[in-house]
C-alpha cells in the first residue's frame, strides 16, 4: 500500500491533554485522595540474605495513628508477577537483597508510618550471600533458591538463554580472521519521573486501585489473580502517568500491600514510595557481561558469532535477563547463550528496550574494534553488516536501515568528521562514533469503541495509559484520520478498566499496533452506521458515501455533502465497537535506527561532552511528530546517562546500595543533553496502522554503544565496561 | 521525617540566645537558613533535630555591600544573589562562576552563602541511615574498606569525607574572613581557619559551638594584577559535588608572580590550600614548567585509597591548566 494523503496523521501535534498536565490539574495516583485515607510505608531489609526469625510489632502499634501493620506472617500474598524462578511473595522470608520489603504499615499520616517503621523490632538470621554473577554461578557460592542461582523459570524465562542457527563451525572457518572481547555493562534505574503510587479502596466486596500503571488491563487481571478475586471485582483506574520505562508493566507489590491494608482497616490507603523506595524497592536494567568471538572475512564481512554472557537479574526474576545487541547484523552463523543469575542484589528486569541498550554497547563496540583493527571505516563495516533478513532466513514487513545509515552519515558530516582513533591533538580530543539499534514491532490484540454523538462530535475509548509517549493523543489522531472527523471534536476516555476496553498496556513498544488497528476497525463500523443514517438524506446508497472533515458526501460528487452534526442528529448516538487480533505471517517486523555522536574529551579532567547528535529512525509512518521526536531525544539523553554516569553501586562489605537518589545516581540533566537532530525514514509499514510501527523503545537502544565508540575515535581508547567515567578515562590517557 | 517545632526567630540576639538554652537543657537544635541541605538529611532520617531555628526571618541578613576595603556578604544571601550581583561579576574574579556552579537552579535560589559553608558531607556512608558512621557517632568510617572513589586523598583520617562547598575554596583563594556572632559577641577570622580537619575532631566540620552562628562574609578587593581561575570537575554538569575544584588567584607583574593563592575542593575533609606550592610559586616565572611543578608540590603527600588514586592526576592538570591561564 502506497503512502496516503494524510489530514491529521503525520502532523506535529501538541498533545491533547498538555494544558491538563502542565497547569496541574491532571490527576495522577499520588494526587488521589479519599476522606479518611491513610498513608502507607514499606520496612526494607537491611541485609542481603536473612532468615526472618520473628517480628515484633507490638511497639509500633501503640504509636497513635498506626491503623495496621502487614508483614510475611500475617499478609503472605502472592506476587506473582513479581517472581519467575519461585513464587514469590509481597513479603519474603528469606529476605533476598538489601531493600526486599519486611513490612508495611498504614497510618494517619506518612511521618506516623515512618516512626511507626523504625519500632518493629526484627530479629535476623544471617545466611551468607553473594553478589557478583559470575561468582554467583560457582558451585560452591551460597545458594539464593534451592536448585541453585541460575535463574531457571518457564517459558520466556527459561535459562540459559540460547540461541542459535547456520553452523557456527563452518561459519568461523569461512573467516579470515577471528576477534574476541569482553563488555561489561551496570545496573542502572529506570528513573522515571513519578515515583510509584498506588491508592486502594474497598466498597463491600469492590476494589478500586488508582495506580501507577504501565497497563491498567494487566494490573487489574495480577491483582485479582493474586487476592483471588474475579476481573468484575477489580477496578484499575489511571488516567494520567508519570513515567515508568517499563517497571510498572503489571500490578507491582505495592499495590497488593496498599489493597491489603486497606481491606485490614476498612480505609482507603495510599502507599507512595520514596525516591530511595523507588531505585532499590523496584527494578532497573540487568547488569552484564559480555563474550563475543566473531569471524570476519577480509572485506569486513561477518561469518559467526558467538555470544556467551551472565546478566545479573538480582534476587527476584522479573524479567528474561537476555541479550539482543547482535539483532541488527546480518549473521549468517550464530550461536548465543545467556546465563541470567541470581543475586542478593537489587532486581534488574524491563528498562525501556529491556535487552538492548547494554548489548548493543557491547556488540557495536565490539564491531567497532575490529573494523579498527582490520583498518576499515566504520561507517562502511556497519553498512556492510546490517541487517537484511531476519535471523538469516525471514524477511521484514519494512526496512530503512539502510536509508538510516546513509542519511544520518550525511547529516552528521561522517566523512569529513571520522579521522584516525586518536589523532584528534591538544587536551581536549574531538571524536566521532555511531551503532546501529531498534526494536521489534508486532501487531495484537486491541480493542476500541466509539460512540458518535448526535452534535458530530465524538468519544473515543481506549484502554490506554499514557506513560508520556503521547499515546492518548495518537489514539485520538488515528480516531481522527479513520473516522473523518476533526481531532478537537474527539474526546479520549482511557485507562480505567470498569469503563474502557482492553488494552495490551504501554509496554514493549506495541500500544500504537495493538491498539491502533482496533480504532481504525471501531472507525469503520461507527462510519457503515453513519453512512446508513445519513444516505436517505442525502438521497444515495450508503456505500457512496464518504466523511471527512465532519462533513458527509458522495464520493462521486462531493458538492453534495451535509455536516456530521446534521446526518446524526435524530440518532441518538451511534456506537462502533472493534476488537482485532492481527498477526503477521512469514514476515517480522523490526523499527531500526541508525544514531551519530560528536563528542569532546577533556583528558585532563576525564570529562567527556556530546556536543553533537543526530538520530536517524525508521518507525514506518510517523503518526505524531512533536511527541516522536521527544521520544527520541529522551531515549537518546537515557542512553548517554547510561554510557557516561549512571551505575546503581553496592557497597561491597555491607551490600547496601549507595547511590539510591537522583542526586547521587547521576541521572543525566539539561546540561548533558546535547541538540539531538532526529531524521525520520518512513517506509509505510502494510502491517502497521497508518503504516506505523515501533517508537518507544527503539531510542535508548543505539545510544550508549554510539557515545563509546565517539569516545573511542576521540581517545585511540577502547572502553569496555560502563560507565565511561573521569577516573575511567584519566587512567587510560594518562599512562 | 521526625516531627519537630520550628521557631521564626526575630533577630540573631535571639537566635543565639535560643540556641544556647536548648543546648543546655540538652535539646537538639538546627538552624535553617536555606534549609536546602537540612531538609535532605531530615527526610533521610540522619538529621533528627527538634527544634528548627529559622533565621529567614530575621530583617538584615541578606545583602552585598561594597565598600572600600571589599565586599560584605550577609549569610542569608542566597547564591543566585550572588552569582548574579554586578559587582560581584565584575571584581571578585570567579566568586561568581563558583556560587553559580553550585547544586542546581532550584537549590541556589533558596540555598544561602552561610549554609553553603556550613555544609555537611556528602559523602553517601555519612548521607544513609544505615551507616552508623564515625562522624555520626559509629565506630568507623565506611569509605576506608567501602567505596571511595569520591573521598578524600588529603588530610583525610580518621574520617574521609571531602568537603562539598563551592563557595568556601573559592572564599579562601580571595583571602576572605567570616564573622561568627555568640554569646560572647562578634568574631571575625580568616575563612581558612573555620574549618576543622577530622584528626582534630572527626564529628564536625567547623568551629561554630553550640549557640554561634555564621553572619557575614567579607572579602577584600582583589589586589592589583590579581588574575582568578575557577574550575570544578565533576561527572554531572548541574547538582553534582566537585570531583576536583581549583581556585587560583594569582598577583603577577611581567609574568613573575608576586602572591598566589591555591585552594583545592573536593579533595580533603576541608577546602585545601596548598601552602608549600604557592610559596614556591612567589617570585617565579609562571610558565608550564613551574606550573606542572606547583602541581606535584600541592599533591605532594597525597594518600589516595583504592578507588579516588585519578584525583592525584586530575588535581595536578587542574592546577596546572589554572596557572596557566593566570597569567
Amino acid at each position: 500500500m502506497a503512502q496516503q494523503q494524510f489530514s491529521t496523521v503525520g502532523k506535529k501535534i501538541p498533545r491533547i491533554d498538555a494544558y491538563e498536565r502542565v497547569t496541574g490539574q491532571a490527576q495522577y495516583a499520588g494526587d488521589v485522595q479519599h476522606p479518611g485515607m491513610l498513608y502507607a510505608c514499606v520496612l526494607r531489609s537491611p541485609h542481603p540474605h536473612a532468615r526472618i526469625a520473628s517480628i515484633d510489632t507490638s511497639k509500633a502499634e501503640k504509636v497513635p495513628g498506626v491503623k495496621a501493620i502487614i508483614h510475611h506472617r500475617n499478609a503472605e500474598v502472592r506476587w506473582s508477577s513479581g517472581g519467575a524462578t519461585a513464587p514469590r511473595y509481597i513479603f519474603n522470608n528469606p529476605v533476598r537483597y538489601v531493600g526486599d520489603s519486611v513490612a508495611a504499615v498504614a497510618a494517619t499520616d506518612r511521618h506516623i508510618a515512618e516512626d511507626a517503621l523504625g519500632l518493629i523490632e526484627v530479629k535476623y538470621e544471617n545466611l551468607p550471600y553473594v553478589l557478583d554473577a559470575k561468582e554467583a554461578l560457582k558451585p560452591d557460592a551460597p545458594k539464593i533458591y534451592p536448585k541453585g542461582n541460575l535463574s531457571v523459570g518457564d517459558g520466556s524465562t527459561s535459562a540459559p538463554i540460547t540461541e542459535q542457527w547456520g553452523d557456527l563451525e563452518k561459519g568461523f572457518k569461512e573467516a579470515d580472521r577471528i576477534f574476541e572481547d569482553t563488555y561489561i555493562t551496570k545496573h542502572v534505574n529506570n528513573a522515571q519521573l513519578e515515583r510509584r503510587a498506588s491508592v486502594a479502596k474497598w466498597e463491600g466486596g469492590k476494589l478500586t486501585v488508582w495506580a501507577s500503571t504501565q497497563g491498567a488491563s494487566n494490573a487489574r487481571r495480577d491483582i485479582a489473580k493474586d487476592l483471588g478475586l474475579p476481573l468484575s471485582k477489580v477496578r484499575v483506574i489511571c488516567k494520567y502517568m508519570g513515567g515508568g520505562f517499563g517497571n510498572k508493566n503489571q500490578a507491582q507489590d505495592y499495590d497488593l500491600m496498599a489493597a491489603v491494608l486497606a481491606k485490614a482497616t476498612g480505609q482507603p490507603v495510599k502507599l507512595e514510595f520514596t525516591r530511595e523506595d523507588d531505585f532499590i524497592g523496584m527494578h532497573g536494567r540487568w547488569a552484564s557481561e559480555q563474550h563475543y568471538k566473531a569471524g570476519v572475512k577480509k572485506d569486513g564481512t561477518i561469518t559467526a558469532v558467538e555470544l556467551n554472557a551472565v546478566t545479573n537479574v538480582g534476587a527476584y526474576r522479573k524479567s528474561s535477563g537476555n541479550l539482543s545487541g547482535t539483532d541488527f547484523y546480518q549473521i549468517p552463523n550464530f550461536k548465543k547463550v545467556v546465563n541470567p543469575v541470581h543475586t542478593n542484589t537489587v532486581v534488574a528486569a524491563n528498562y525501556r528496550a529491556p535487552a538492548y541498550p547494554q548489548s548493543v554497547f557491547g556488540f557495536a563496540s565490539f564491531l567497532d574494534q575490529i573494523a579498527h583493527d582490520m583498518g576499515i571505516n566504520p561507517l562502511e563495516m556497519f553498512l556492510k553488516n546490517r541487517i537484511r533478513m531476519y535471523k538469516s532466513k525471514s524477511p521484514f514487513t519494512s526496512n530503512a536501515l539502510e536509508e538510516c545509515i546513509v542519511e544520518g552519515a550525511k547529516r552528521i558530516g561522517w566523512n569529513e568528521k571520522w579521522h584516525k582513533p586518536g589523532a584528534s591533538s591538544g587536551a581536549k580530543k574531538h571524536g566521532i562514533g555511531m551503532a546501529l539499534g531498534g526494536y521489534p514491532f508486532r501487531p495484537g490484540l486491541g480493542a476500541a469503541t466509539i460512540r458518535v454523538n448526535a452534535d458530530g462530535t465524538a468519544h473515543l475509548l481506549v484502554g490506554v495509559v499514557d506513560i508520556g509517549t503521547g499515546a492518548k493523543s495518537t489514539m485520538a489522531i488515528i480516531a481522527s484520520e479513520a473516522l473523518g472527523i476533526p481531532l478537537n471534536q474527539i474526546q479520549v476516555t482511557n485507562g480505567d478498566t470498569d469503563v474502557t476496553p482492553y488494552c495490551v498496556g504501554e509496554s514493549g513498544s506495541r500500544c500504537t499496533s495493538f491498539t491502533g488497528p482496533a480504532v481504525i476497525a471501531a472507525a469503520e463500523d461507527v462510519r457503515r452506521l453513519i453512512f446508513n443514517a445519513a444516505a436517505p438524506q442525502l438521497k444515495a446508497k450508503p456505500e457512496d458515501l464518504d466523511l471527512k472533515d465532519g462533513k458527509v458526501f458522495i464520493k462521486a460528487n462531493p458538492s453534495q455533502s451535509l455536516p456530521l452534526s446534521r446526518a446524526v442528529a435524530r440518532s441518538g448516538e451511534l456506537i462502533g465497537r472493534a476488537t482485532t487480533n492481527p498477526a503477521f505471517k512469514g514476515v517480522q517486523g523490526k523499527s531500526f535506527a541508525a544514531h551519530f555522536a560528536e563528542v569532546e574529551v577533556d583528558t585532563w579532567t576525564g570529562h567527556v561532552k556530546v556536543t553533537r547528535y543526530v538520530a536517524a529512525h525508521d518507525s514506518g509512518t510517523i503518526l505524531n511528530r512533536l511527541p516522536a521526536e521527544s521520544q527520541i531525544k529522551g531515549g537518546v539523553v537515557q542512553g548517554i546517562g547510561m554510557a557516561l554516569t549512571e551505575e546503581l553501586l553496592i557497597d561491597r562489605p555491607t551490600a547496601i546500595p549507595l547511590n539510591p537518589s537522583y542526586r547521587d545516581a547521576k541521572v543525566p540533566t539539561h546540561l548533558e543533553a546535547p541538540e539531538v537532530e532526529v531524521i525520520f525514514i518512513e517506509p509505510y509499514d502494510p502491517y502497521g496502522p497508518f503504516g506505523g510501527k515501533s517508537l518507544g523503545e527503539p531510542p535508548i537502544t543505539a545510544a550508549v554503544a554510539t557515545v563509546g565508540n565517539a569516545i573511542f575515535n576521540a581517545t585511540g581508547k577502547r572502553f569496555k565496561e560502563l560507565p565511561i567515567t573521569p577516573d575511567k578515562i584519566l587512567h587510560a590517557v594518562q599512562v | 521525617m521526625k516531627s519537630f517545632a520550628n521557631i521564626d526567630v526575630k533577630s540573631v540576639r535571639e537566635a543565639v540566645t535560643l540556641l544556647q538554652k536548648l543546648h543546655q537543657e540538652k535539646k537538639s537544635a538546627e538552624i535553617v537558613s536555606g534549609g536546602t541541605e537540612l531538609l535532605q538529611l531530615m527526610k533521610d532520617r540522619v538529621a533528627t533535630p527538634q527544634y528548627l531555628i529559622n533565621l529567614k526571618t530575621i530583617p538584615g541578613l541578606n545583602y552585598i555591600k561594597e565598600e572600600r576595603s571589599g565586599f560584605r556578604i550577609g549569610a542569608l544571601t542566597t547564591l543566585t544573589e550572588i552569582e548574579e550581583h554586578k559587582g560581584v561579576r565584575e571584581k571578585l574574579l570567579f566568586l561568581s562562576q563558583a556560587a553559580g556552579e553550585a547544586a542546581s537552579p532550584q537549590l541556589r535560589n533558596a540555598g544561602t552563602i552561610g549554609g553553603n559553608i556550613c555544609q555537611r558531607p556528602f559523602c553517601w556512608y555519612f548521607r544513609s541511615a544505615n551507616f552508623p558512621c564515625l562522624r555520626k557517632g559509629g565506630g568507623i568510617c565506611y569509605a576506608v574498606a567501602g567505596d571511595n572513589r569520591y573521598h578524600a586523598i588529603l588530610g583525610g583520617g580518621p574520617s574521609y569525607i571531602v568537603h562539598p562547598s563551592d563557595t568556601a575554596p573559592a572564599l579562601i583563594a580571595l583571602g576572605a574572613r567570616i564573622k561568627i556572632t555568640g554569646p560572647a559577641g562578634e568574631k571575625t577570622i580568616p575563612l581558612e581557619k573555620f574549618f576543622v580537619l577530622p584528626q582534630v575532631d572527626y564529628k564536625r566540620e567547623n568551629i561554630l559551638q553550640p549557640g554561634e552562628i555564621l553572619t557575614e562574609v567579607q572579602i577584600p578587593h582583589p589586589k592589583p594584577g590579581s588574575k582568578g581561575f575557577y574550575h570544578k570537575v565533576r561527572e554531572r554538569q548541574a547538582w553534582d559535588h566537585a570531583i576536583v575544584s581549583v581556585s587560583t588567584v594569582v598577583q603577577s607583574k611581567g609574568g613573575i608572580c608576586q602572591d598566589a593563592h591555591v585552594v583545592l575542593g573536593g579533595v580533603a575533609p576541608i577546602p585545601w590550600r596548598a601552602a608549600k606550592a604557592e610559596a614556591f610559586l612567589r617570585g617565579k616565572k609562571v610558565d608550564e614548567g613551574t606550573a606542572r611543578q606547583v602541581g606535584e608540590i600541592a599533591l605532594d603527600g597525597a594518600r589516595p585509597m583504592k578507588d579516588n588514586v585519578y584525583k592525584i592526576g586530575m588535581a595536578k592538570s587542574l592546577i596546572q591548566r589554572a596557572l596557566l591561564a593566570s597569567v
